[in-house]
């Protein structure tokens, strides 16, 4: 909202500088944005928030600024001899007003009062439309209005002063003198003053003669009811409009006024009157011409002020602090209110064009906001209370500390994607993708499935970037879609690596040890076939039935498809899932005081068989001495043991906790581990 | 080899190297003296020592201890001519030598996203004041992202085009008419503030409570260097038999001073938003300017009783901001898309 400083004087008297009040409006809920010299006058530009419709216009400003300082606010008078009942009683005989009254020459029809509650006009006849005198120019000037005409000059200062939108059609233009307000018929065609053509719909209101729509109500005229230089006879419009109605249209048609913009936060309903006869009034003394007497107003019952009664231990309940009664009661009469007060309450009617203030916390917050917030202390109470980190950010910490401590960099990014065969991968679900009605980033209107295919993206960036060697991590929720039910949101840890997928494996092994502990559930895992990852290269760890994490080689199809450099190891990780079993504490496991005995253990085995059943079958075999298996290296001499053949070493520790072994006790261990492997795994040890 | 017979060649050897060392008058001869008595492959010493494997178990210690005193009485020796002659040091044999210039092995470590840093700053402080960390979905229903914030439904926020709606077969065509809650399924939106989470929490916990919920956030937006249609905020909220405003200006204060790391001061300027009342907006004063912070209020009574608490008996403040401005701001991060670029060159730089 621009203000004119010279403006603004017209209605009080400020003896502080424009820095000074400036810095009050801010405090007191007008935002500064700048101020501006224009033609030698101070232009102030001022962010109203949207309930304050009210400040939209110099007076209402003037207003704050009176309130403010305890300030007369001076209005203008409107000082025409004509009735305002819309009744047609005898006209005073007194000129510029005619004999002749508006009902005879214009009728007018609400068909749309759901869109336009109450719609008044009033008529001038005989105005010699030419320019505006130079200082009503130039006040329109500073403010960024560019001067028409006379007419319309006059339309657009008052709603610049008042905050009521008018619009000025030439009444020749009028097809049988009829006004219909009216919903536009579907895909009707609407010629604005912008010169440009829009199609509206029937849920816009349009003012209509019989033949045509004349003006998009409440946002802007047509080009064909426009007053020109030769128009003699006018038609004042002075109207409500409902504000989702007016903001429907304006969105829709992209057309956005000075008049939708006042219309969409609904405008003083009382105050149509007073702006229609400013408005003839500046017309008359600067184009001359005769006001028709009455007006005709499609809903002239007074509306009835709202009664707000407000507490007066509320004031300090709210706020914090005590601000006197007597001010409290200052306060909101300065800004207009009418108020009836007692010593614990009072009862405020509010103004008609402070339409937010309808409930006893608005007017607390008039109060506060008037009275000031610096009054507010910033050192009170804040009582302790019990307070601990949840086990959620226990487990991340963990999470994180192992990405980092294994090379990888966190990423973030945006939860939607596109549609491109790598936004496609979706190991959690065959359901399809959620979507959005408005594309997030240009093409990307998906929800992600998965964290894979945004960590493919990141590591093409770094690719196109020569950054080398690149592991990138992220932790987000991927949206999996559940038919008619709510969408389940699943916290993931997802990964890429320039590296084959054991790196991953380890990162995911290492996080649920170190999360679950040795009391965590048992996984089983298992090879999965996703069609996204090379064939035989991908795992996924199952916990009754569902899915808690995956790894795997990104295929060589896609490799190929989207010219990735180097190896492409993936997999993601159901955070939601390790947290379910997450210990709350590590718990000490007491250690065996008995020495442990480590045997090397050299097989030959078949290429096809897995690290997985080797295992398998010795922590079956071995019994409970037996405390670990661990995996060593697999080479392949094939000069000594053939092709097909691969050799693995790996590692056993047998121990006790109730003796120190013997030899012969750990041959026995060995000797069964030995034997079940050969016969199931037809592995061949080799002698060490 | 007989003990006595060992010690006896070791002393002489010392004798010998002693009087040799004394007299030596080049820093050639010394380095042939020095190669003659502790070279690496056939000085004196070196015999010596393999004469060591054959002296019997129990004599070993008495030997191995002599054969010690020799040698270092040797090496001093040799290092008193050294200095008596101005020769620098003894040379040591040849062979790959260690170079402590070389630039160390670094562990190749990963780094945490800037965002991440903050929302744990964010969670760390507000721990601290008694705040708990709540969460919520992303994906919300008009009720908690809308209708019980008191934002009704002519209300701007909710205009189809400035939210995410969920696009289904069924909802397509009520949505885009801007009617919602009459269309045969229910809508859904990805979350426009993480207020949403304050509803749900005040919908099913116990009261009196204080919390903070983090998370990702939506608005359609064109991208550039301070918008992006995605972005984090932090929402407080603290409902209690008495809470105030002054509360409100001081667990902001409180949380300034945390985070700035210095005293500073806070200032309420009024505002508009439809779940608090009164509203503001918040700054702080730091080096010398105002600087916005975020919003806060008062939780509007229609909030209370929308989720069928009596705003008669609770009050509560709620605030919220944007994580993005603040972690550019503490990290000097002037464009936010560099935040959703992913480029290693940018994440390594904030690492902790």
């Amino acid at each position: 909202m621009l203000i004119s400083w010279e403006w603004l004087a017209d209605y009080v008297k400020l003896d502080a500088s424009i820095e000074q009040v400036v810095e009050r409006w801010a405090l007191s809920g007008l935002n500064h944005e700048s101020t501006q010299w224009v033609e030698g006058v101070p232009v102030i530009d001022l962010e109203v928030t949207s309930n304050r419709a009210d400040c939209l216009g110099h007076i209402g400003i003037a207003r704050e600024a009176a309130v403010l300082y305890s300030l007369p606010l001076k209005l203008p008078s409107v000082d025409l001899p004509v009735s305002k009942q819309p009744v047609s009683k005898q006209p005073v005989s007194k000129q510029p007003v005619s004999k002749q009254t508006v009902r005879e020459v214009l009728e007018v029809e609400n068909l749309f009062p759901e869109a336009c509650p109450r719609y008044t006009v009033r008529v001038l006849r005989g105005v010699k439309i030419g320019p505006s005198p130079e200082w009503f120019a130039k006040r329109l000037r500073t403010i960024g209005i560019r001067p028409i005409n006379n007419v319309v000059d006059a339309t657009n200062y008052v709603m610049m002063e008042c905050g009521q939108p008018l619009h000025a059609f030439d009444l020749d233009r009028v097809a049988s003198r009829r006004i219909i307000v009216r919903p536009a018929a579907d895909k009707e065609n609407f010629q604005a003053i912008d010169h440009r053509n829009y199609v509206l719909d029937p849920q816009m209101v349009v003012i209509a003669d019989t033949k045509n729509a004349l003006a998009l109500g409440g946002v802007m005229g047509g080009l064909d009811s426009e007053v020109t230089e030769s128009t003699v006879d006018l038609l004042i419009e002075a109207a409500s409009f409902e504000p989702m109605s007016i903001r429907r249209t304006a969105r829709k048609l992209k057309l956005h006024s000075a008049s939708s913009h006042r219309f969409e936060r609904r405008i003083d309903p009382d105050g149509l009157d007073f702006a229609s006869l400013r408005c003839c009034q500046w017309i008359l003394q600067f184009a001359g011409g005769e006001l028709l007497d009455g007006l005709i107003d499609t809903h002239p019952e007074p509306r009835l002020p709202s009664r707000v009664e407000l507490r007066r231990s509320r004031v300090s309940r709210v706020l914090g602090i005590e601000v006197p009664w007597a001010q409290s009661q200052d306060i909101l009469r300065r800004l207009g209110c009418t108020v009836e007060s007692q010593e614990e309450s009072l009862v405020a009617l509010a103004p008609s064009f402070r339409q937010d203030l309808t409930r006893e916390i608005d007017l607390i917050e008039e109060i506060a906001r008037v009275h000031g917030y610096e009054a507010i202390p910033e050192d009170a109470m804040v009582p302790m209370v019990a307070s601990a980190r949840r086990p959620k950010d226990t487990m991340m910490f963990t999470v994180r500390s192992i990405a980092c401590a294994s090379g990888f960099s966190e990423t973030l990014n945006p939860s939607l994607i596109g549609k491109t065969p790598i936004d496609r991968i979706s190991p959690w679900t065959n359901q399809d993708p959620l979507g959005t009605f408005v594309p997030l980033l240009e093409g990307a209107s998906n929800l992600r499935r998965s964290l894979i295919p945004s960590l493919i993206a990141a590591r093409l960036h770094n690719q196109s970037q020569s950054n080398r060697d690149v592991r990138l991590f992220e932790t987000a929720n991927v949206y999996l879609s559940q038919g008619d039910a709510l969408p389940k949101e699943q916290y993931n840890f997802g990964c890429i690596a320039e590296s084959e997928p054991r790196v991953v494996r380890g990162v995911f092994e290492e996080m649920i040890d170190r999360v679950w502990g040795h009391e965590g559930p048992v996984l089983e895992e298992r090879l999965v076939d996703f069609d996204f990852l090379d064939k035989g290269s991908s795992i996924a760890w199952f916990l009754q039935g569902s899915m808690v994490a995956w790894v795997g080689s990104l295929s060589r199809a896609l490799v190929q498809a989207n010219k990735i450099d180097g190896p492409v190891a993936v997999g993601e990780l159901d955070l939601d899932l390790l947290l379910a079993s997450a210990r709350s504490v590590p718990k000490l496991r007491a250690l065996s005081p008995y020495p442990a005995i480590l045997r090397d253990l050299n097989f030959v085995v078949d290429e096809s068989v897995r690290w997985g059943q080797i295992r398998a079958t010795i922590e079956q075999s071995a019994g409970e001495l037996c405390k670990e298996v661990v995996f060593r290296e697999i080479y392949r001499d094939t000069k000594r043991d053939g092709e097909g053949k691969k050799r693995v070493l790996l590692t056993l520790k047998i121990q006790s906790d109730s003796e120190t072994l013997k030899g012969e006790q750990a041959d026995t261990v060995v000797t069964s581990v030995v034997s079940a492997c050969a016969a199931q795994q037809g592995a061949k040890l080799l002698a060490s | 080899m007989a003990l006595d017979q060992f010690l006896t060649a070791l002393d002489s050897m010392l004798g010998e190297a002693r009087a040799c060392l004394e007299t030596v008058d080049s820093a050639e001869a010394l380095e042939q003296l020095r190669v003659k008595y502790t070279g690496a492959k056939s000085g004196a010493l070196k015999s010596v020592q393999k004469m060591l494997a054959g002296i019997e178990g129990k004599d070993k210690p008495a030997a191995g201890k002599r054969f010690n005193e020799v040698r270092d009485g040797i090496e001093e020796a040799l290092a008193q001519a050294a200095q008596r002659l101005g020769v620098s040091g003894v040379q040591e044999s040849i062979g790959p030598s260690f170079d402590p210039t070389l630039p160390g092995l670094r562990p190749n470590l990963g780094t945490i996203h800037p965002i991440t840093q903050s929302l744990e700053h964010l969670k760390e402080i507000m721990g601290r004041l008694g705040f708990n960390v709540t969460e919520g979905p992303e994906i919300e229903d008009p009720w908690h992202n809308f209708v019980a914030l008191n934002i009704p439904e002519d209300h701007p926020a909710r205009d189809p085009l400035d939210n995410f709606y969920l696009a289904t077969a069924k909802a397509s065509a009520p949505i885009l008419a801007g009617r919602t809650t009459q269309s045969a399924q229910p809508a859904r939106l990805l979350r426009s503030q993480t207020s949403t989470v304050q509803i749900r929490v005040m919908e099913t916990q116990p009261l009196p409570l204080r919390i903070i919920s983090l998370g990702r956030v939506y608005r359609p937006d064109a991208p550039d260097a301070t918008h992006f249609p995605m972005f984090h905020q932090m929402e407080g909220l603290w409902v209690d038999r008495n809470v105030t405003m002054a509360q409100l200006k001081s667990v902001l204060r409180l949380f300034a001073t945390s985070y700035l790391g210095g005293d500073v001061n806070i200032r309420f300027r009024p505002s508009f938003f439809p779940f608090t009342e009164p509203s503001v907006e918040v700054d702080y004063w730091w080096n010398g300017q105002w600087i916005e912070f975020g919003g806060a209020g008062m939780v509007d009574p229609n909030v209370f009783q929308a989720v069928g608490i009596d705003p008669e008996v609770w009050s509560g403040f709620a605030f919220g901001l944007g994580v993005e401005r603040l972690c550019m701001r503490r990290f000097g991060i002037t464009d936010i898309r560099d935040l959703y670029r992913s480029d290693v060159r940018f994440l390594r730089q904030f690492a902790t």
